[in-house]
């Protein structure tokens, strides 16, 4: 199982996490990527610099798979024949009611056990973890839960929360300190160009990661 | 307010002083209007205004913010919060306080309309509108209008029951001088989402609300007539008028700079002429392929001169290539998408008869003209225009368009032969009656054969079977029956994948690019082009409800209106960028009814 958790940011400042994600894919040429955007709304100009992004890796294969709107099995076919998914930022609530109401959640997990790479940016990445909470706050730039979730899982790939969009702040740690003394596994806070990479039971850290648990906060990489 | 910042605000906004009926058009076809007199009118507030155009036109400086200050409404108000002084006034003799009068006189102006019995013009023209004036802005010409001023004598209900009708006389809806509130947002949504992808049309510069939905809304552009203006000169026979128009036109057209090549002798008539047909090819082609629903008859009404789209009340974006849908005008029916190219057609021979009667002082009979060479040069447009739109919707850049269709015209062709047979598939359910009109539902929607296809190839070399590609391209609206596979159509859908794959292969060879990444900047570029939240028609109707809460303000709809058009944008490589903040709870209603209307009409 292959996971790589983007914060967030240009493309610019995640080009460590996109060179340690091709160094992980083992297949080096005719590879193929498929960009979920989180919303179709907007989603035009998002794959326009996610090509952009990814052509420099000389990627020539990349489709776009939209899970708000209704899709035919050949679209969720050659989305699924990618090596790499990739679920993009935006509003998690938004997103999770989507992915869910498809039955996405369990077919992308198990495309991942079977050896896909999937990689998520902002909600994307929150969507992967065990649980979607870090969507709801801090409470001065939380995703609005217009779609009234309730229930909060992920896809429970991984055993610990992520908090994106991370500045080393007393009113952000506040809250991720209040939150992480409601949960039992870590959570790790990452600022924009930072990332989690998660290959079998292996955990890397790439760039500033800081770990809320138990109500203490220390970093993880610094 | 001190004294001096009052005098600086009043100087801001000096060029609304300059709207004050005045048009030069008076001067050119002094039996071309009728001048009303105007009073001011109370008790109206500011529903929308567009700040975008104001800066364009010069009414409020660039760095104004967007926002309707006490000093901007008033202005506003002061300025186009008017209702003209009409025949019913006049006749019964009412009158109004000095302080209550405006200045200026306000023209309606007289074109053809084929819902007067007349058939000549000489009883229609703007029923509840009034031109408030032209200005001009960093070379640019700004003609102004707006509706819902009063009741004029050139409404269908004067010339039908040969009386003048009061103001907001409620016996009579159409022909009573006034505008709703929702028409005009739905224009200056529509209108505001054409302009932004680049098509001509009139604009909407604010809408003033009164009590009970009623509003007057303004519109602007840079040129608003219509072919309708000039061709009631040729059916009353009146040669100088005609010519008066025309030489205006052309002289507007040539000052503005956008027909700098124009020849100044007698053969700038046969400039205007070229230039009319050209024009009207390419917007009836556009038309057809961007699935716009727009009533062009033989009166030439409901269009701009320069093609651009005027009187939002029956224009329509479709989601699919719904090409029996007619609208239903109580007396009668419009004509379909498909008829619009034969009307625009017959206005080009129309044209073509003024034009010779212009030259030769002698008006020779229409059909003399059946076989005219600039009929030819339309048709020839019109294809020209086909084959190109095409292209660009499959996601080719315009330097690949030009030289594929020098290179591979044939094949263009015949692949737009194979695409049109499955947009016209419509329904076995047969013609359906629905809320404004008549329709058979199209079958299969090629927006996204074009958008999808490119990452399907890029995925998988092999065609899709007959069946996955009946299934990615029908539309919600097919049945069972309509989408059934026979030899035919099997072999229909094997030509098209097989003639897309070829056209693309020989455009990638003759830009020695690899086929691959073609295909990718197509997928790119297509997914842009052919979106799948399209705005359409009915989706229109529902996100104007939404508008029209009385809870939203100015400022809000306005924003409102901006975020929609940002994600309606069809220009490839142009920034769409979401709001700034997080989508609204509005924004995200109104978002769900684009979706859910998205292959409607």
């Amino acid at each position: 199982m292959s996971l790589v958790l983007y914060s967030g940011g240009f493309p610019e400042e995640n080009e460590s996490l996109d060179n340690i994600l091709f160094d992980i894919q083992k297949k080096k040429s005719n590879l193929q990527i498929t960009f979920i955007p989180s919303c179709s709304y907007f989603a035009d100009t998002e794959f326009e610099e996610f090509v952009e992004q990814y052509k420099k890796f000389n990627v020539k294969k990349i489709i776009k798979f939209q899970v708000d709107l209704p899709f035919s099995e050949i679209q969720k076919k050659i989305a699924f024949d990618s090596d790499i998914i990739h679920l993009s930022g935006g509003n998690t609530y938004y997103f999770l009611k989507h992915l869910r109401k498809n039955n996405m959640l369990s077919e992308l997990k198990s495309w991942n056990q079977n050896g896909g790479i999937l990689t998520g940016l902002s909600a994307g990445a929150i969507i992967m973890t065990k649980n979607i909470a870090t969507a709801g706050f801090p409470s001065f730039d939380k995703d609005d839960n217009d779609e009234g979730i309730n229930n909060l899982k992920g896809m429970e790939l991984v055993d610990f929360e992520f908090f994106p969009h991370y500045k080393n702040s007393k009113r952000y740690d506040q809250e991720l300190i209040a939150h992480s003394k409601t949960i039992k596994t870590p959570l790790y806070a990452c600022p924009d160009g930072s990332g989690i990479v998660v290959q079998q039971d292996q955990i890397r850290f790439i760039g500033r990661t800081a770990c809320f648990h138990n109500g203490q906060k220390y970093f993880v990489n610094k | 307010m001190s004294v001096a910042k009052k005098v600086k605000e009043s100087h801001l906004y000096s060029k609304f002083n300059k709207i004050n009926g005045s048009h030069p058009l008076k001067s050119v076809v002094p039996n071309g209007f009728i001048d009303y007199p105007a009073r001011k009118r109370k008790g109206g507030k500011v529903k929308y205004f567009n700040y975008d155009l104001a800066k364009e036109m010069g009414l409020i400086p660039q760095s104004h913010d967007n926002e309707l200050t006490p000093e901007l409404e008033e202005k506003i108000l002061d300025t186009f919060s008017i209702q003209i002084i009409n025949e019913f006034d006049q006749l019964n003799n009412r009158t109004f306080s000095k302080e209550d009068m405006k200045e200026g006189q306000y023209m309606a102006t007289r074109y053809l309309q084929l819902q007067h019995e007349d058939k000549k013009g000489r009883t229609s023209g703007d029923g509840r509108s009034i031109w408030n004036g032209q200005i001009k802005h960093k070379g640019m010409t700004w003609d102004i209008s707006s509706c819902g001023t009063g009741a004029t004598r050139l409404s269908p209900a004067t010339s039908k029951y040969d009386k003048f009708f009061e103001t907001g006389d409620p016996s009579i809806s159409y022909g009573c001088g006034y505008a709703e509130v929702d028409e005009g947002l739905a224009t200056s949504l529509m209108s505001k989402i054409f302009n932004a992808n680049g098509m001509a049309t009139e604009r909407t510069l604010g809408i003033i609300e009164f009590k009970n939905n009623i509003a007057i809304n303004i519109r602007a552009h840079n040129n608003l007539l219509r072919p309708s203006h000039f061709l009631l000169y040729l059916k009353q026979d009146d040669l100088e008028s005609l010519q008066s128009i025309v030489d205006y036109y052309i002289d507007q057209e040539v000052s503005s700079g956008r027909w700098s090549e124009c020849p100044k002798n007698h053969k700038k008539y046969d400039f205007f002429l070229d230039k009319v047909c050209h024009t009207f090819a390419k917007t009836v082609a556009d038309f057809e392929d961007d699935y716009i629903f727009c009533w062009i008859d033989w009166d030439g009404d409901n269009i701009l001169m320069d093609g651009g789209i005027i009187d939002y009340g029956s224009i329509r974006q479709f989601g699919a290539f719904h090409h029996e849908y007619r609208y239903d005008d109580v007396e009668r029916f419009s004509t379909n998408i498909l008829e619009q190219k034969s009307k625009a057609k017959y206005i080009i021979q129309s044209f073509i008869q003024s034009i010779e009667y212009i030259k030769t002082g002698t008006k020779q009979n229409l059909n003399s003209f059946n076989s005219h060479k600039v009929l030819d040069d339309f048709e020839s447009h019109f294809e020209f225009q086909k084959n190109r739109n095409l292209l660009y919707k499959m996601g080719f850049t315009e330097k690949k368009i030009k030289q594929t269709l020098k290179r591979h015209e044939d094949k263009v062709t015949k692949l737009r032969k194979l695409f049109s047979y499955f947009e016209k598939v419509k329904s076995k359910k047969g013609v359906v009656k629905i809320s404004d009109g008549v329709t058979c539902d199209a079958v299969f929607n090629m927006r996204t054969f074009l958008r999808e296809m490119p990452q399907i190839l890029i995925s998988q070399k092999k065609s899709l079977s007959a069946e996955d590609f009946i299934e990615l391209i029908k539309t919600h609206y097919a049945i069972e029956e309509d989408l059934e596979l026979s030899s035919y159509r099997r072999q229909k859908i094997k030509n098209i994948q097989n003639s897309y794959k070829k056209l693309i292969k020989s455009i990638a060879s003759l830009f020695q690019m690899n086929y691959e990444d073609l295909l990718l900047e197509l997928s790119v570029r297509s997914h842009v082009i052919n979106k799948t939240n399209r705005m359409t028609g009915d989706a229109a109707t529902y996100v104007v409800e939404k508008l029209a809460n009385k809870k939203l303000k100015e400022d809000e709809i306005f924003s409102l209106i901006n975020d929609i058009v940002q994600s309606q944008n069809l220009i490839p490589g142009k920034k769409a960028y979401a709001p700034k903040k997080q989508v609204t709870k509005e924004l995200s209603q109104i978002f769900d009814i684009i979706t859910e209307f998205r292959e409607g009409i």
